[in-house]
């Protein structure tokens, strides 16, 4: 049995997709560009040829990001804080606070040792806490996006990039540019700005040792570092770049404990959304239904 | 933006009372009588909802304007970008108070409203329950030259103390407030030509109570699984004809009519929606522009703002059993109501952990929702503190959600909605989510 957890992020669509085993059998990475439907499509299709798996394999597919709604084929949704929550407790079972750097948001979430959200924060709307901030400054300084964390890491002297929106931080990038700061200062100051929010974040829900990094992030030695010196500790990263696809792991593991309760029941996996009509919001009782139909009663 | 649908229960044909219809006609009656009010030479004060001697402005025959009932109605009727947009034109910084702007462009649109003509003013009463409320009086002063009263009434004045009914403080500060009573009723008569009534204030105050009688019933009702009416989009209609209405015979009965529907509605076992699932309480003010929107994304969820604290913040001060009137003294008991009034009004920041931990345990609340407002810090600023000590001291879920009271520009829907969705989840994952009807509630 295979099951797909596909992420539709506003920057990057990410898909995996796992076996009854819960191994990761394939993953695959795309921009998520401005036609979501197509975005969901690709990323799936890539996926399956990364993995040598045929469509018609794939017993359940669970969405989530902020494209999730528009995945139509798709059996089920989660927000990303909850699909993050569940991958960090499979992956590092000791995971307390989980923080996500998105391309147009980020989260803090406190975890239970069950993977369970005990409380989230999300940044406010302002960019100058989100991957699209640091794209910005990136792009101002003829950078692309892969470039950066190494370039960066070559700083010597970090300059501060105080402004607390995006915009304006352009700003403040121009004038160290005028004043003839090396573009390797400002960028690892643009960074180190970006993690003192982000460690911020992680303050309000209540800072609790086991931290993971989920995320683009993950694939930058500089921003992690910028972490970590403001945290001052250690973040638990997912191997062989899973970091970016945590979001799509954690749909996909709830994906899969709902095909197996359902194949356990001897119940028929339901129709995709597609099938039903719509491509929007899920029932109450749809979502309670993945959760493992556990309605409590108090 | 979601298709999904809520399931509402169908109204059951014994009850001929539908109190949204009910109450949008006498809305609609009210801006009808205030278009012809200036043609009509009727006396019209502009008012505002908190501290606003609307007893005393009746007793003289004032036809009542509402500027931030105005202003809101423009945003429930999606009008108000048009008129902040213009009062930005005009000059006025993104960051004033909206219902100001809203309002601002109303008088640069020479008082076309949505809802009607809007009369010009013979008098504004204003109070020092918003330090907005002073400036805002000042442009009417300045651009439509309408003469302003403001009345003084007395707030916080140190940590962790509050005014208690009957105290010393609380005499002193009625005396403080009836002083200015007295000022206020001689340019009332200057401008109406009319003695003042004081029997006519007392008969006032006597249908004051009666509506304090049924609001306070109506709002004990929601203690009830499930909850009875939504306290976030019902329960707006209910208070504006709180305000509006404050001290009318159509305002009574109303209020009559709408808690007997209710009392029916619980007695069947009625709710909002078909299932609830989850207990809400609302803190802070709406976002009248998005609202049903924002409504609909919970109650996808099966949740149910079964109380909010603008029903009492909002209400004019018509919220306790401790704020009623004694008719036979009208003057004085006005004066030590509003007093209190605005005594709670203006330190509510200071205690609302207080209150929102006894409103909690009282419609045994499973989350509770804030909702920042972008261009109003006032009522704002205090949330992150009692948002921790909810969270942490009390361990109920909550959700903070920005946007303001009536620009559309600071709505984002998909941000709002994965908030919203990420709070159900998290509120499952607790243990929540079963239909309510077996939960034990305390009532009124």
């Amino acid at each position: 049995m295979y099951v797909a957890g596909i992420d539709i992020g506003s920057t990057y669509s990410k898909a995996i997709l796992i076996d009854g085993e819960r191994k990761v059998v394939g993953q695959a990475v795309r921009r998520t560009g401005f036609k979501l439907n197509q975005a969901s499509e690709g990323v799936f299709e890539e996926l399956l040829k990364n993995a040598g798996v045929a469509r018609e394999d794939v017993t359940y597919v669970a969405a989530t990001g902020y494209g999730r709604h528009t995945v139509a084929f798709r059996h089920t949704q989660v927000t990303e804080l909850t699909a993050h929550a569940h991958a960090a407790a499979h992956l590092f079972p000791d995971t307390r606070t989980l923080l996500d750097i998105g391309g147009q948001d980020i989260k803090a979430v406190r975890i239970d040792g069950d993977g369970r959200v005990r409380a989230f924060r999300l940044n406010d709307k302002c960019a100058a806490g989100t991957g699209a901030f640091l794209e910005k400054t990136a792009r101002y300084l003829g950078l692309t996006t892969a470039d950066i964390g190494p370039y960066a890491l070559r700083a010597t002297k970090p300059v501060e990039v105080s402004s607390v929106c995006a915009v304006f931080a352009e700003s403040e990038v121009i004038n160290h540019l005028a004043n003839g700061v090396p573009a390797e200062d400002i960028m690892m100051g643009a960074m180190v700005a970006l993690g003192g929010r982000a460690v911020q974040l992680m303050r309000r829900v209540g800072l609790e040792a086991g931290y993971m990094l989920t995320g683009g992030m993950t694939h930058n030695a500089a921003m992690i570092k910028a972490l970590e010196d403001n945290l001052k500790g250690k973040f638990n990263i997912a191997p062989n770049g899973l970091g970016q696809l945590n979001g799509a792991m954690g749909a996909a593991l709830l994906g899969l404990r709902r095909a197996e309760k359902l194949l356990a029941e001897g119940k028929p996996i339901p129709p995709t959304a597609a099938n039903l009509g719509t491509s929007d919001a899920p029932t109450r009782k749809r979502w309670s239904a993945m959760a493992g139909g556990c309605v409590k009663t108090r | 933006m979601s298709t999904a649908t809520v399931q509402h229960p169908a109204p059951t044909e014994t009850d001929d009372f539908d109190p949204r219809a009910e109450g949008q006609r006498l809305i609609k009656d009210w801006y009808a009588q205030l278009e012809t009010a200036n043609a009509r030479n009727a006396a019209v004060a502009n008012v505002f909802v908190m501290g606003n001697a609307v007893e005393i402005l009746r007793a003289f025959d004032f036809e009542l304007v509402f500027p931030e009932i105005n202003s809101l109605q423009t945003g429930v009727r999606k009008a108000s970008e048009e008129y902040i947009r213009l009062s930005e034109d005009y000059g006025m910084s993104p960051d004033v108070c909206s219902y100001v702007k809203a309002d601002v462009g109303l008088i640069l649109k020479e008082n076309e409203h949505p809802a009607g003509r809007i009369p010009k003013a013979s008098l504004a009463v204003a109070s020092n329950m918003c330090g907005t409320f002073i400036k805002w009086a000042e442009i009417w002063e300045r651009w439509l030259k309408t003469p302003t009263f403001v009345l003084d009434l007395p707030g916080q004045r140190a940590a962790g103390w509050q005014v208690r009914p009957g105290d010393a403080q609380h005499a002193a500060d009625a005396r403080w407030v009836e002083a200015q009573f007295q000022e206020l009723i001689v340019q009332c008569e200057r401008i109406t030509g009319k003695r003042f009534d004081m029997d006519k204030l007392a008969e006032v105050e006597a249908r004051v109570n009666k509506m304090v009688d049924h609001w306070n019933n109506v709002m004990a009702l929601n203690r009830q699984c499930p909850a009875p009416f939504n306290a976030m989009l019902d329960g707006l209609t209910y208070i504006g004809i709180m305000n509006v209405h404050r001290g009318t015979e159509e305002g009574v009965e109303f209020m009559r009519r709408l808690e007997e529907h209710l009392k029916a509605k619980v007695g069947r076992g009625e709710g909002r929606v078909a299932e609830e699932r989850f207990r809400l309480l609302f803190s802070g003010t709406p976002c009248y522009v998005s609202m049903r929107r924002l409504v609909e994304l919970f109650e996808t969820w099966g949740g149910v703002f079964a109380y909010s604290d603008y029903l009492t913040f909002a209400a004019g001060g018509m919220d306790a059993t401790d704020l009623r009137y004694d008719t036979s003294r009208p003057l004085e008991s006005l004066a030590e109501v509003t007093a209190l009034a605005a005594q709670r009004g203006l330190s509510n920041q200071f205690f609302a952990h207080e209150r929102l931990a006894q409103q909690i345990k009282d419609y045994a609340v499973d989350g509770v929702v804030f909702h920042g407002i972008k261009s109003c810090r006032f009522v704002s600023s205090g949330m992150a503190d009692t948002r921790e000590f909810i969270n942490k001291r009390l361990d109920v879920p909550t959700l903070y959600i920005e946007s303001d009271l009536i620009d559309p520009r600071y709505w984002s829907d998909a941000q709002i909605k994965n908030r919203v969705d990420a709070f159900f989840e998290a509120l499952h994952q607790r243990g929540g989510g079963a239909p309510l009807a077996r939960k034990t509630v305390a009532t009124a």
